[in-house]
């Protein structure tokens, strides 16, 4: 009785696991015929190698200049929410009062205010203020919606870490940014990384935020060139668009690979704290 | 200085630049949004005037594709949230089970997290449009042949399915968790006391991990009324807006057709209200049962 139910139990994984992987795996497959080949048998493995598909694909998403830029943005957003994040989440939690609490308040809040509803006025400010179109713009966007949240896993973060280092630290003549900088900010390491896990996920696959602000195909992300060429196809060419859809894949599911562990405690740890 | 001054300017110091991006990024455009909101602005003129809340009554009462985009988006968010929550649920209890295997199988169900539903939309896109007819065509499985972007009776299932398969890995690494967190003494004493499995995880299980339940549930509330990706990528809308959800009525409205932009605004105010409430009344709810169990 138990044996059949393990097995029934795998056999439903199994069937979960090929709906999973599915699509993946069939644009790959298809990803190396020509266009001939995927006509006449979708499902069949290539008779060969067609690569002419990727080189195509390599050069009309840019790819090397678009992930470039993705990785910039990313960095000059997780960079700046992990700086401005972690100090007015330590100092907010060191310090009582109504004043703290209210601040604290102020950026909470925003955690329930959807992205769709602030954007057309955003876009009218960051075009004011010379911030739409520039790639170092963006990032500096990201820090302003992303500040919040991880304020929130910083605050609670530091209430685990004993006032008597501060006090310390203090007596010995250390200075506050100092006491921040040397002491704090390396304990907080744990939850860094959840916060950079965390946000670097988002960032990297955010299509609406960039879509709005990146005027410029120079300075488009991996996302918005993959969704330019399939604007220019439509949906007719699929054996070129197939391999520019699994190049713009091929970051994340190798950072998945090699990170998994990480990336999976960080969620976690990012759910049961938030 | 006094001491208690000081300790202001030190707060306020380092509560500086984060303030201040999310003044410029975040509080001013929710603030300008919802001035605009009651104003005829066209976005473009120097001028413009109040005119109170006829734009939002205009939204609730004259304008039939956001009201068909409000009822498509929570006809979405109830089968997103029980689908969402009920598989991934499961596929975390199933995955646990398993000794050997269950890294493998949480690493494949997780892996469409990671890919943005931008891809995976155009992705899907293929299998529907392509692959689906051909093994209808060519296979026993003729119920396949469906038009299932071009039906809207279809393609509502077309962007659930898609929203499952990329959404369904997050919650169950959560549900993971919070399994492992249940006291195995705990499970060992029902079955002792002839409980089935079935019965254990309902009385013991669940009250266990009734926070994450919360978490789950506001996660997938919370997100799906914001879907935008899966859908722009797979219908666009169509066929005929019958599957445009609202952030994509409202990208619409701001973006493309109208110069409307206090009334497209007013439409990103009532999505908000309409997240606050619901998301507000959902942790209330849930926050309260969580104290009883």
């Amino acid at each position: 009785m138990k044996r059949i139910g393990s097995f029934m139990i795998l056999m439903i994984l199994i069937a979960a696991a090929i709906f999973t992987l599915f699509p993946i795996y069939m644009g790959l497959l298809n990803s190396f015929k020509t266009e001939g080949a995927m006509m006449n048998n979708i499902l069949s493995l290539p008779t060969h190698l067609e690569v002419g598909n990727y080189i195509g694909a390599f050069h009309k998403t840019n790819f090397v200049r678009s992930l470039g830029n993705t990785v910039y943005i990313a960095s000059v957003g997780l960079l700046g929410i992990i700086i401005c994040a972690s100090m007015a989440g330590y100092k907010l939690s060191r310090t009582p009062g109504k004043l703290s609490a209210f601040i604290f308040l102020l950026f909470v809040m925003s955690t329930l205010i959807p992205f769709h509803s602030i954007m057309i006025t955003l876009t009218k400010i960051s075009k004011a203020l010379s911030v739409q179109g520039s790639t170092t713009g963006l990032g500096l966007i990201y820090i302003g919606t992303g500040v919040a949240f991880a304020i929130f896993l910083y605050h609670g973060f530091v209430k685990s870490i004993p006032r008597d280092l501060d006090e310390a630290a203090v007596i010995d003549g250390c200075g506050e940014f100092r006491l921040y900088v040397v002491i704090i900010f390396p304990l907080l390491l744990p939850i860094t990384a959840t916060i950079a896990i965390l946000n670097l996920l988002w960032i990297w696959n955010d299509f609406l935020l960039p879509l709005l602000m990146l005027t410029n195909y120079k300075t488009y992300t991996l996302l918005l060139s993959t969704n330019m060429l399939f604007g220019q196809y439509g949906n007719n060419d699929w054996s070129a668009i197939l391999s520019a859809l699994i190049l713009a894949m091929l970051p994340v599911v190798l950072f998945y690979l090699l990170l998994q562990k990480y990336i999976m405690k960080g969620i976690a740890d990012g759910a049961i704290k938030g | 200085m006094t001491t208690k001054r000081k300790k202001t300017v030190i707060l306020l110091a380092f509560v500086f630049p984060a303030l201040l991006f999310y003044a410029v990024f975040v509080l001013a455009p929710a603030f300008g949004g919802a001035w605009y909101s009651l104003t005829n602005w066209n976005g473009l003129n120097r001028t413009y005037r109040m005119v109170g809340l006829a734009n939002y009554i205009e939204a609730l009462t004259a304008d039939p594709f956001f009201l068909k985009s409000v009822g498509f988006t929570l006809k979405y968010v109830v089968f997103m949230v029980v689908l969402q929550n009920a598989i991934a649920l499961l596929l975390a209890v199933l995955v646990e089970s398993r000794r050997r295997s269950k890294v493998w199988f949480r690493t494949i169900f997780f892996m469409p997290n990671m890919i943005s539903l931008i891809i995976g939309g155009f992705m899907w896109l293929f299998i529907f449009t392509k692959v689906l007819p051909y093994i209808a065509e060519h296979t026993v499985f003729s119920f396949l042949d469906k038009s299932w972007i071009g039906d809207p009776a279809y393609s509502f299932f077309a962007i659930v399915i898609v929203s499952l398969w990329g959404g369904v890995g997050y919650l169950m690494v959560i549900y993971i968790a919070s399994l492992q967190g249940v006291p195995q003494h705990l499970k060992e004493a029902a079955a002792m006391d002839g409980a089935n499995a079935f019965k254990t995880f309902r009385y013991v299980t669940l009250p266990m991990i009734y926070p994450a339940l919360t978490i789950g549930i506001f996660l997938t509330l919370n997100g799906s009324f914001k879907a935008f990706d899966a859908v722009y990528s797979l219908t666009g809308g169509g066929p005929g807006r019958s599957t445009q959800v609202i952030a994509l009525n409202i990208f619409e409205e701001a973006f493309k057709s109208s110069n409307r932009y206090g009334y497209a605004n007013a439409k990103a105010m009532i999505l908000f209200l309409v997240v606050f409430l619901i998301t507000l009344i959902q942790l209330w709810l849930m926050k309260r049962r969580e104290v009883e169990s």
